[in-house]
């Protein structure tokens, strides 16, 4: 152990500087370019368009696949309430309701996209 | 540290036995740290700690880069079958060898000490476990998640740089023989 750094030194700085760059390009990346009230929500599974639920009307039902998501849509927002997933991270996602936003429920490979009313999700992207 | 010469059978057992400890130990973190509530503070799903990076960390630093993979991939394949399944293996086996392959160009870069080569490595698992997750889920949507992770990522990234650091510290004090072959 003879060139060992164990100590934090100026040049970490550069690291998290690179991390939290990379963070901010991402997120530009990802910001929704439609903040407008969303219209309906598009529900797949393994990457499969299997269901489009309107985000007007309140209803409740389970989405069976190699585990059940209880997916629930209320006062304009959509959430997945409960599923019987390893870690429930899809019910941890909460409440979504604007276009561009997603829950993912990756055991399952589940995701609901949140669609604006006049198409397609576009993405600024830069 | 002092580093005996055990010939060649005995140098091949003590590997063996050295990385299947660190496996062990790799795999007892991972499963203790589900135990702290870290979504209380930061309520982002799928986040953790990493502690098990600590183990990749230490063994980067201390044996040669091939048995820090040696541990990293077992530890990877027994983690998914304790609990997670082939999901849970691809996920892991994606961030945790880009995390590896970055920690350990990241450590031949004199600039950064263990912490800069930590957080590297925890922001690189991140972007290996989303990676997969667009593959997975064939959507480039949960990459929206990435920068709270990478945010995160810069916290536990110097929290496990700094135990590692304090075990490197300690480890010349704990007359530990490793074979001449593991050895840097």
């Amino acid at each position: 152990m003879h060139s060992v750094r164990l100590r934090f030194q100026k040049g970490d700085a550069f690291a998290i500087a690179a991390v939290l760059l990379l963070a901010v390009m991402v997120f530009v990346a990802f910001i929704p370019s439609d903040n407008g009230s969303a219209a309906y929500a598009e529900i797949y599974l393994d990457g499969e368009i299997v269901r489009t639920v309107s985000l007007a009307e309140e209803q409740e039902f389970t989405l069976a696949s190699d585990y059940n998501n209880t997916i629930t849509v209320a006062d304009g927002k959509i959430a997945v309430t409960a599923s019987d997933c390893p870690g429930t991270d899809c019910v941890g996602c909460g409440w979504i309701g604007s276009s561009g936003r997603s829950v993912v429920c990756l055991p399952n490979g589940m995701e609901i996209r949140v669609i604006a009313q006049d198409g397609d999700v576009d993405f600024v992207v830069g | 540290m002092s580093i005996l010469w055990w010939g060649e059978m005995m140098g091949k057992t003590k590997q063996i036995a050295i990385c299947a400890m660190l496996i062990a130990l790799a795999l007892a973190l991972s499963y203790t740290e589900r135990f702290i509530p870290l979504q209380m503070i930061f309520p982002l799903p799928g986040i953790k700690l990493g502690l098990a990076n600590i183990v990749t960390l230490v063994a980067l630093y201390l044996l040669k880069t091939r048995h820090a993979f040696m541990i990293l991939i077992p530890r990877c394949v027994f983690g998914a079958l304790f609990g997670g399944g082939i999901t849970a293996l691809m996920f892991s086996l994606c961030g945790g060898i880009l995390a590896l392959s970055v920690m350990a160009f990241a450590k031949k870069i004199p600039a950064f000490s263990i912490y800069g080569v930590s957080i590297l490595g925890a922001a690189a698992h991140n972007v290996g476990q989303i990676l997969a997750a667009m593959v997975l889920m064939r959507s480039i949507f949960i990459g929206a998640y990435l920068p709270y992770l990478l945010l995160i990522a810069i916290l536990t990234g110097f929290l496990t740089g700094s135990i590692s650091a304090g075990i490197l510290r300690a480890v010349p004090y704990a007359h530990i023989s490793l074979p001449a072959e593991m050895s840097k």
